[in-house]
């Protein structure tokens, strides 16, 4: 059998700003349907991972390849296959939840028959008052809601999701997982940073990032059985502290 | 299509901010009236000191004269020698006008006095105009009685003053309030939308998108653009009904010559955002170019005024060129004929900011 081409794959990708070096050759492939988790604490790296694949932010050296196209060469092309939701779930506050769906939904290209089905399928979803209400005004669990949604709107096919549980309440984060293994069920490859740790119970594989070096990776029960170690904390405290000792 | 719904977004997003549509569609309003008021060089009601020590009767039907002109307004009046300086000094009159009797060699007193004119001269643009109608009056007075004397005069001058015959500076002023307020809606307007996009950090998705540079580029510049032409038709219909300033040209090559204008200031503002880091400095940077744009253009001083190196900064200035045009449209009833050397330069100053623009928008976008 052969092995199936990776959804993405990272090679010895590097990012500096100036004299700092926010990512030091990390190299990692996510598989077609895998949900990987991407962990670590604030400014580790994971955003700037992120945004590089996205073509967001220009690598400084390494390689990106999406579907096996060079996201440098074919940026075009991978935009269509990739969604992307960003830290602060990046909607226009001054707009109503239907507003900003159609919004994103006619920019990326949407038949307006086919944009007032996905609208119709979110006025199942959330109250009619609570979507028409701007944007600003809304809780945040229903915020984030609309952003995966909107994230979705294009059908892609991998969708990078940065921090999308932050800010939200334990009720909101268990429903939005849920909608994230409904995604995998539909054949979506998904990359999720976090830095809540049990989260990684959610993942298949995970990444662990520290200072733009990638310290451990694996499955979950893999890697705590590698490391000899009872839950994903201990494993990450032992993972940063043997990677500041080499 | 895409860029359809980046237009609409756009709107409502503006249209959502009430105190941003009040000063949008309500706020011009006033300031053109404020500013066709305000903003004038006639001269009215200049208070004046007369100190009349003359004898004969000229210099009180001279002094008659300068009474009945709303020009001035007569504050301070005396038979005997006054502390001319201390009156100019403490700013109760602008002008003092002293009239002496003249006296020849042999000590007769001749037919019209000496009259000697003292001007504050802070001022010096009503202090040039004033003293301008000082000797008008008095060359009046003189040429008057040498014609009821039946005395030929060695020559004779009469001004026309064609387009704005009663010299109101309201209608020189009026057309400029509007290309200004043109200027001023656009550019702020615009030089802030996509700082805006970064600050609720709403612009990785907007790049992400399938949207390429040049349609958000427009989708940014479209709604400012029709915003300041609708600003621009408020700001007509106040000149010319409220100020009753006439319209003499064609509607067609006011818009035209607006909509080259807006392709150079929208790719300006555009820059601007590009360039600013925060709302805050986009807005400080549109003030500082207004300022530089709005002195720069001709709109209180001539062009001509300006000196030959700084002259360079003027040719480059597109507001110069729109203020012009509109001008001679409103005024003259220019047809193409008469400023297409203009709307030319207009075009080209256009056309490189949109380069250098659009350049600089690529290379950010790319970032």
């Amino acid at each position: 059998m052969s092995t199936p081409v990776p959804a993405i794959a990272v090679s010895d990708l590097h990012k500096s700003f100036g004299h700092f070096q926010a990512v030091k050759g990390i190299s990692f492939d996510v598989l077609p349907g895998e949900i990987v988790g991407f962990l670590g604490p604030n400014g580790a790296g994971k955003t700037t991972t992120i945004k590089m694949i996205t073509g967001l932010l220009k690598i400084t050296s390494g390689t990106i390849r999406i579907g096996g196209l060079d996201n440098r060469k074919h940026l075009a092309a991978i935009k269509k296959k990739l969604g992307y939701m960003s830290q602060k779930f990046s909607l226009y506050a001054l707009l109503t939840a239907m507003e900003n769906i159609e919004f994103f939904g006619g920019i990326s290209g949407l038949a307006p028959h086919e944009l007032r089905a996905r609208m119709h399928v979110m006025a199942e979803q959330v109250a009619p008052d609570v979507l028409r209400q701007k944007i600003q005004d809304v809780p945040p669990g229903i915020r984030q809601k609309v952003a995966l949604f909107v994230c979705l709107l294009p059908e892609p096919e991998i969708i990078l999701l940065d921090e999308p549980t932050s800010g939200v309440d334990p009720e909101a984060r268990r429903n939005f997982w849920n909608e994230i293994y409904g995604l995998k069920k539909r054949g979506k490859t998904l990359l999720v940073s976090t830095h809540n740790l049990d989260e990684a119970e959610y993942c298949d594989r995970i990444i662990i990032i520290h200072n733009g070096d990638i310290v451990a990776s694996g499955a979950p029960d893999e890697l705590l059985r590698r490391h000899q170690q009872v839950n994903i904390e201990a494993l990450f405290e032992n993972a940063i502290k043997n990677h500041g000792q080499n | 299509m895409k860029l359809f719904y980046l237009v609409k977004k756009e709107f409502i997003e503006i249209t959502r901010q009430k105190e941003l549509l009040f000063l949008m569609f309500v706020g011009p309003v006033i300031q053109i009236i404020i500013l066709g008021y305000v903003i004038s060089t006639d001269i009215r009601h200049v208070p004046v000191g007369i100190v009349n020590m003359a004898q004969g009767q000229a210099a009180g039907q001279m002094i008659q004269r300068i009474r009945q002109t709303p020009l001035f307004n007569v504050r301070y009046e005396s038979e005997q020698s006054v502390d001319n300086l201390d009156l100019l000094k403490k700013g109760e009159v602008k002008a003092m006008l002293i009239f002496r009797d003249a006296l020849d060699q042999k000590r007769h007193i001749l037919k019209y006095p000496e009259v000697q004119i003292l001007m504050d001269g802070m001022d010096s643009n009503t202090s040039m105009i004033a003293a301008g109608y000082f000797n008008g009056v008095i060359k009046n007075y003189i040429l008057h009685d040498m014609e009821k004397l039946g005395q030929g005069l060695p020559f004779s001058s009469r001004a026309v003053f064609r387009f704005n015959p009663q010299l109101r500076s309201i209608n020189y002023m009026g057309p400029g309030i509007v290309g200004f307020l043109l200027t001023i809606i656009t550019m702020f307007l615009t030089s802030a939308s996509l700082v805006r996009e970064k600050e609720q950090q709403t612009l990785d998705t907007l790049l992400i998108s399938p949207l390429n540079t040049l349609e958000i580029y427009i989708g940014k510049a479209l709604p400012a653009a029709l915003i300041g032409l609708l600003d621009m038709v408020i700001g007509l219909l106040v000149v010319v009904l409220w100020f009753g300033i006439p319209f003499r040209g064609s509607m067609f090559y006011l818009f035209l010559a607006s909509l080259v204008y807006l392709a150079a200031i929208l790719s300006y503002a555009l820059l601007i955002s590009v360039l600013s880091a925060t709302t805050q400095q986009a807005m400080f940077f549109s003030w500082f170019s207004l300022m530089i744009f709005l002195l720069m253009s001709g709109f209180f001083t001539p062009v001509d005024n300006i000196p030959p190196l700084l002259r360079i900064l003027a040719d480059i200035n597109p507001l110069r060129y729109l203020l012009k045009i509109i001008r001679e449209i409103f005024l003259k009833g220019n047809g193409i004929a008469y400023f297409w050397k203009d709307l030319l330069a207009l075009g080209g100053i256009a056309l490189t900011l949109m380069a250098v623009s659009l350049l600089n928008f690529k290379r950010f976008l790319s970032k």
